[in-house]
């Protein structure tokens, strides 16, 4: 499905990524996990083609990021901060994102707003949003398109909790109908109970990933985690 | 809708909600008013201000053709002024996109450069054209009322030739406006360098062939005598050409990923 492959990035005083392995299975809930500035944003940009890489390769479906439009289409990108046009109503703006994948299904869009009770606002004018708003919005126009991944950053910051509570229906749903999810996350627990796998990315590497039951245990993801913070383990490929 | 219809819907409609499709086309028919009104009025505001101080008018000073004011219009109103405000327009076109994120965010999305570009470049050049055409055909009314008519093959190819001229403008600010990351730098270049090209425009027969400002001097030569110039085949050409190329330009520097991200 996701494949990336000894991924490499530097800014010009700091290497960033350093040999980033990791394959994601189709159907599978992925939590990427890792410290402030560990290279999980600057990960998911060069998977979405906002960043080259230095070295390395990226493919999804066995397309790689310079097949163009074909790439694109196989993933629907919601990065942590949502840029809009503030005098557009969010249901433009959806429709406006459907339209560049070609998909036209109003009342699949329709029912999504109403799962993430966004009835009263999508017509609204987006510079009236909160930022929880705009990742329902975000939310809501991802299931709508179905891609084959959904690849987010942050998805549940500033979600109501109702609203975690859809999203974590939705992406089950979703991921039974075949799709994947690759998400990053500091909340530990969130990710513990959602993904079936999870990456541990510490200092561009990642230095754990397996299925949540064989990492955690007895244990609790937060616990592992502070863990490998401190002792760096090798990468475990199930 | 293919992407490049997508795109355009999407300027239009931000040119709608910006109130730019109100107030844009309202500038250029003031300016457009402006010229022949002034022309007309001048004796009579000198002859009301000078007075006894000595101000006048020469008596036998010849009246403007028709086809003087219109030219005016082009050469006065809508070259510097209108230049200006095109510019100031357009300055962040590409370079807000930038700012926002919002260039990143859609270039994730099933989009390619070229038709983010083109959607932007067609989108808003034929909001402009539109904005300058009325200004010009307003002007060309009140031209015919309080001086004398112009032959609608005169009226139409010096349109033509000026909108030419515009489409340079678009696409060099475009080039402008995705190459820097500040809107003041992006005015001032883009002024700097538009009014530059117009202010050389007559210094030698090469430079006016390929300087794309000739073609608001071709169409000015056209009201005022009738008589299209020899090199103007050549000179439309070297503005499309200058036009294609600031476009690519845009596209590369997109495509090489030389923006900013946040």
């Amino acid at each position: 499905m996701l494949s990336i492959s000894e991924l490499e990035k530097s800014y010009p005083n700091k290497k960033v990524l350093n040999g980033v392995n990791l394959h994601i299975q189709k159907g599978e809930i992925l939590g990427f996990v890792g410290g402030n500035g560990a290279g999980k944003t600057t990960t998911l940009n060069i998977i979405t083609g906002i960043l080259d890489c230095d070295k390395g390769a990226v493919s999804i479906n066995g397309l790689t990021n310079k097949s163009g439009l074909e790439y694109k289409k196989q993933f629907f990108y919601i990065p942590d901060t949502i840029h809009v046009f503030n005098n557009v109503p969010g249901y433009d703006w959806i429709l406006f994102l459907m339209s560049l994948f070609n998909i036209e299904d109003n009342e699949k869009l329709d029912e999504y707003i109403k799962v993430f009770d966004m009835e009263d606002s999508i017509k609204k004018s987006m510079g009236t949003y909160s930022y929880g708003m705009l990742h329902k919005m975000s939310l809501i126009a991802a299931f709508t398109i179905n891609p084959p991944i959904i690849i987010m950053d942050e998805p549940i910051n500033g979600l109501d909790p109702s609203a975690v509570v859809s999203f974590k229906e939705e992406i089950k749903k979703y991921v039974e109908r075949g799709g994947t999810i690759f998400f990053s996350t500091h909340l530990l627990d969130v990710a513990e109970k959602i993904c079936d796998t999870i990456a541990i990315l510490k200092d561009g590497k990642i230095i754990l990933h397996d299925k949540v039951k064989n990492i955690i245990g007895d244990s609790s993801l937060e616990s592992i985690f502070m863990e490998a913070q401190i002792y760096e383990r090798d990468t475990q490929p199930y | 809708m293919n992407q490049f219809t997508v795109l355009v819907k999407k300027e239009l409609i931000q040119l709608v909600r910006e109130i730019k499709l109100v107030w844009f086309p309202l500038v250029f028919i003031f300016l457009g008013i402006t010229q022949p009104v002034v022309s007309y009025y001048m004796p009579s505001i000198l002859e009301m201000l000078g007075g006894g101080q000595g101000i006048s008018i020469d008596p036998s000073m010849m009246a403007q053709s028709g086809g003087e004011v219109l030219a005016s219009t082009l050469g006065s109103q809508f070259d510097q002024l209108g230049v200006m405000i095109i510019v100031i327009s357009l300055m962040g076109i590409v370079q807000s996109d930038k700012a926002s994120g919002m260039l990143a965010f859609i270039l994730t999305r099933p989009v390619k450069v070229g038709s983010y570009l083109s959607g932007k470049v067609f989108s808003h050049y034929v909001f402009i054209a539109f904005s300058v055409a009325v200004g010009y055909i307003v002007s060309y009314i009140y031209t015919q009322f309080l001086f004398t008519g112009i032959p609608l093959e005169d009226l139409s190819i010096a349109l033509l030739l000026y909108l030419l001229w515009v489409l340079f403008i678009v696409s060099f600010t475009t080039m402008i406006s995705t190459i820097f990351n500040s809107q003041g730098v992006i005015a001032l270049l883009s002024i700097a360098i538009l009014l530059g090209c117009r202010v050389i425009v007559g210094l030698n027969p090469f430079l006016d062939t390929i300087n794309p400002a000739s073609m608001s001097t071709y169409g000015m030569e056209l009201l005022v005598g009738g008589v299209l110039n020899s090199n103007v085949f050549w000179s439309i050409l070297i503005t499309l050409i200058l036009s294609a190329l600031a476009i690519n330009i845009s596209n590369t520097w997109i495509s090489r990923k030389k923006y900013r991200i946040d």
